[in-house]
C-alpha cells in the first residue's frame, strides 16, 4: 500500500466516481461498494437524512452484483497503481462464499472485506455480525474460499465488540476493520413519520467518531491482528487520533460526500503532522497512546 | 476535466421573493460552462452543521475573461438553505460542479412546450435561454404556475426569453386560477404530441399530475427531480427514485448521476 489512507465501503462508488477529484493512484486503497452475488435493487426512498455533524442512510445496498463488478467496473480500477479491497456481502453463508470465490479468481482485487455489519437488510447483516459464533463461521467460510487477505468490518450495534472482535481472530480474519455505522432514526415533525422510508437506517459522519474511538480502543487491546479504523474521520487530526490508537491504516467514509477531496487532504495532512512533529515514519506513532 | 470543487464568492444574495433568493456567485474560469439542468453541490467551507452540502440547480452561467457567474435561484424550504439565505456578499462557498446531466437538447422538435412550477421554474429558465438561441425557428410556449401572486419567482426573464407564457395561481391571485397542468391539459389538444417536445419542472405532485395527464397521450416529456442528496456525485445512492427500466421491471437511479432529468414516462409514482 501507498499509504494507510483509503476510502470506505459505500461512500466512494467503485473509484470512477471520484476519480475525476482524486488521483486514485495516491490512496492506499480503494474500497468500493458492496458486492452481492445478485444485484441488489436496494431500498426505497427517501434513504438518507441529515443529522447533527452526520447523516442517517438506509441505501439497502445497492449494488450491481458480483459479475457487473468484475466485467464492468474492475478493469477500470485495474488502471491504477492501487490496492482494490472489494466488500462483500451476502444474506447467507452459501452466498460469502461464492462472491468470495469470484472476486478471488478475477484480476486486480487485493483483498475481500466482509461486511458482516450492515444493519439496513432485514434478514442478513445485523445477525452475521452481532453474534461471535456466527461472525466467525462467516469468517472462516471465506477465509476457506480465498487466498487474498480477508478483512472483517465489524458493526458498533452490539454489547461487546471485543468479543466479536476475538471470534473472528480466532476463525482466521487476517486484519479487523471498524466501525459500520450505528444504527438510528429520525422523525419528521409535519407528517410525525420517520425521515426514512427504511424507519431506521445506519448513522454515520463526525457525529459518531468518538464511538468509533472507543471501540477500535477496545478491540486494539484484545487482538493481535491488525485493526483499520472507520468512523467520522473528516480531516487529518481525526485519522491521528485512530493511528495513536494502535490502528495500522483508516477509512474515510462519509467525508467524501461533503468533500470529495477529503481522502487526499487527509494524506497530506497526516505528512505534514509527521514533518512539523518530527515524525519520520507514520509507524513511530502507531500504537503510542498511554494514559 | 469535468466537474470539480471550487470556491465562490457570493457576489450578490438577494430576497427577491418572500423565501426567494436569488445569488450570484462568481468563481474561477475553469468552472465548465453548465448545461441547462446541470447542479451544484453548495456548502460553506469547514462547517459540519449543516453538514451536507445542498443540491441547487443553476438558474444561469455567465462567463468572462477572469471569472464565471453562476446564478442559483432557490427557495428556503430548510435549515441548509436557511442559512444560505444569511450569507452575506463577499461570503464563501464550496461549489461542486456542474453536476448531473441536463435536458436533452439534440432532439429538440418544432413545438417547444415549458411547464413549470413554482421554483422549478430555475432550470427551466435557462433551458428557455439555451433553447431561444439554439432553436430560433421552434415555436415555445410556457406554462407557470405558481401558489400565488405573493409567490411569483423569475417571471420578468422568462417574459423577456418568451412572448407566449401563460400564467396561473393556486388562489387566482394572478392569471388564470388553477394549476399549471390543468391549464396545460386544457390547450395541449392544440400541440401535435409526435412534433412536440415537452419540459417540466416543478413540485412532485405537479409532476405526477402531468405524468397521469400524459401516460394517456402520445406526448413525452423531460422532467427534472429534486431529491435530497449527500454526495452528488452518485457514489452514496442516497438519491433513488423509482423508475421502470428497459424491461419494465423497478429499477432505483440515482437523481443526481443518472438525473436529474428523466423521461416522465419512466418515473414511478407511488
Amino acid at each position: 500500500m501507498n499509504n494507510p489512507v483509503m476510502s470506505a465501503s459505500g461512500t466512494f462508488g467503485y473509484g470512477e466516481e471520484y476519480a475525476g477529484y482524486v488521483d486514485l493512484n495516491r490512496l492506499g486503497a480503494v474500497v468500493v461498494k458492496g458486492l452481492s452475488l445478485k444485484p441488489r435493487l436496494g431500498n426505497p426512498p427517501p434513504r438518507i437524512m441529515e443529522t447533527a455533524s452526520g447523516m442517517l442512510n438506509s441505501i439497502g445496498l445497492q449494488n450491481i452484483g458480483v459479475d457487473v463488478f468484475i466485467e464492468e467496473k474492475l478493469p477500470f480500477l485495474r488502471k491504477y497503481d492501487t490496492a482494490v479491497i472489494a466488500n462483500i456481502y451476502g444474506e447467507t453463508y452459501d452466498e460469502f462464499k461464492k462472491v468470495a470465490k469470484k472476486l478471488s479468481l478475477a484480476k486486480g482485487v487485493h483483498a475481500l472485506e466482509v461486511n458482516i455489519s450492515c444493519p439496513n437488510v432485514k434478514k442478513g447483516g445485523v445477525c452475521f455480525g452481532t453474534d461471535p459464533k456466527i461472525a466467525a463461521r462467516v469468517t472462516s467460510t471465506v477465509k476457506d474460499e480465498t487466498g487474498l487477505p480477508v478483512i472483517v468490518k465489524l458493526t458498533p450495534n452490539v454489547t461487546d465488540i471485543a468479543a466479536i472482535a476475538q471470534a473472528v481472530e480466532k476463525a482466521g480474519a487476517d486484519i479487523i476493520s471498524l466501525i459500520n455505522t450505528l444504527t438510528g432514526m429520525s422523525v419528521d415533525l409535519k407528517t410525525r413519520r420517520p425521515h426514512l422510508k427504511n424507519i431506521t437506517g445506519g448513522l454515520s459522519g463526525p457525529a459518531i467518531k468518538p464511538v468509533a474511538l472507543r471501540m477500535v480502543w477496545q478491540v486494539i487491546q484484545k487482538v493481535s491482528i491488525p485493526v483499520i479504523g472507520i468512523g467520522g474521520i473528516m480531516t487529518a487530526e481525526d485519522a491521528l487520533e485512530f493511528f495513536i490508537l494502535g490502528a495500522k491504516a483508516v477509512q474515510i467514509g462519509t467525508a467524501n460526500f461533503v468533500n470529495p477531496h477529503a481522502t487526499l487532504n487527509v494524506i497530506e495532512g497526516i505528512k505534514n503532522y509527521l514533518i512539523e512533529n518530527k515524525i519520520n515514519n507514520i509507524n513511530d506513532i502507531i500504537g503510542t497512546f498511554h494514559f | 476535466m469535468a466537474a470539480n470543487i471550487y470556491i465562490g464568492e457570493i457576489i450578490e444574495n438577494e430576497e427577491i421573493q418572500e423565501d426567494c433568493f436569488l445569488m450570484k456567485v462568481k468563481t474561477a474560469p475553469s468552472f465548465q460552462n453548465p448545461l441547462p439542468g446541470q447542479f451544484v453541490m453548495i456548502r460553506i467551507a469547514g462547517l459540519n452543521d449543516p453538514f451536507l452540502s445542498r443540491p441547487i440547480s443553476i438558474y444561469s452561467f455567465s462567463r468572462n475573461e477572469n471569472y464565471c457567474v453562476i446564478e442559483l435561484l432557490y427557495r428556503v424550504v430548510g435549515s441548509g438553505t436557511q442559512i444560505m439565505a444569511g450569507l452575506i456578499e463577499d461570503s464563501q462557498v464550496e461549489i461542486n460542479g456542474p453536476l448531473g446531466n441536463g435536458f436533452d437538447m439534440l432532439s429538440v422538435k418544432e413545438n417547444i412546450v415549458i411547464i413549470a412550477g413554482g421554483i422549478g421554474i430555475a432550470p427551466l429558465s435557462m433551458l428557455t435561454e439555451n433553447l431561444r438561441r439554439t432553436h430560433p425557428s421552434s415555436t415555445m410556449m410556457v406554462y407557470k404556475g405558481f401558489q400565488s401572486a405573493s409567490a411569483v419567482v423569475g417571471l420578468d426573464k422568462m417574459q423577456k426569453l418568451c412572448r407566449n407564457i401563460s400564467v396561473c395561481t393556486d388562489d387566482g391571485t394572478l392569471g388564470e386560477k388553477g394549476f399549471v397542468t390543468q391549464i396545460f391539459q386544457r390547450n395541449m389538444k392544440q400541440f401535435p404530441p409526435e412534433r412536440t417536445s415537452i419540459y417540466a419542472c416543478g413540485p412532485g405532485a405537479m409532476l405526477k399530475s402531468l405524468a397521469k395527464i400524459l401516460n394517456k397521450s402520445k406526448f413525452s416529456a423531460q422532467v427534472s427531480l429534486e431529491e435530497r442528496m449527500a454526495c452528488g456525485v452518485g457514489a452514496c445512492m442516497g438519491c433513488a427514485v423509482a423508475i421502470k427500466d428497459k424491461n419494465g421491471a423497478l429499477a432505483y437511479r440515482r437523481v443526481c448521476a443518472d438525473g436529474p432529468v428523466f423521461n416522465l414516462r419512466d418515473i414511478i409514482w407511488e
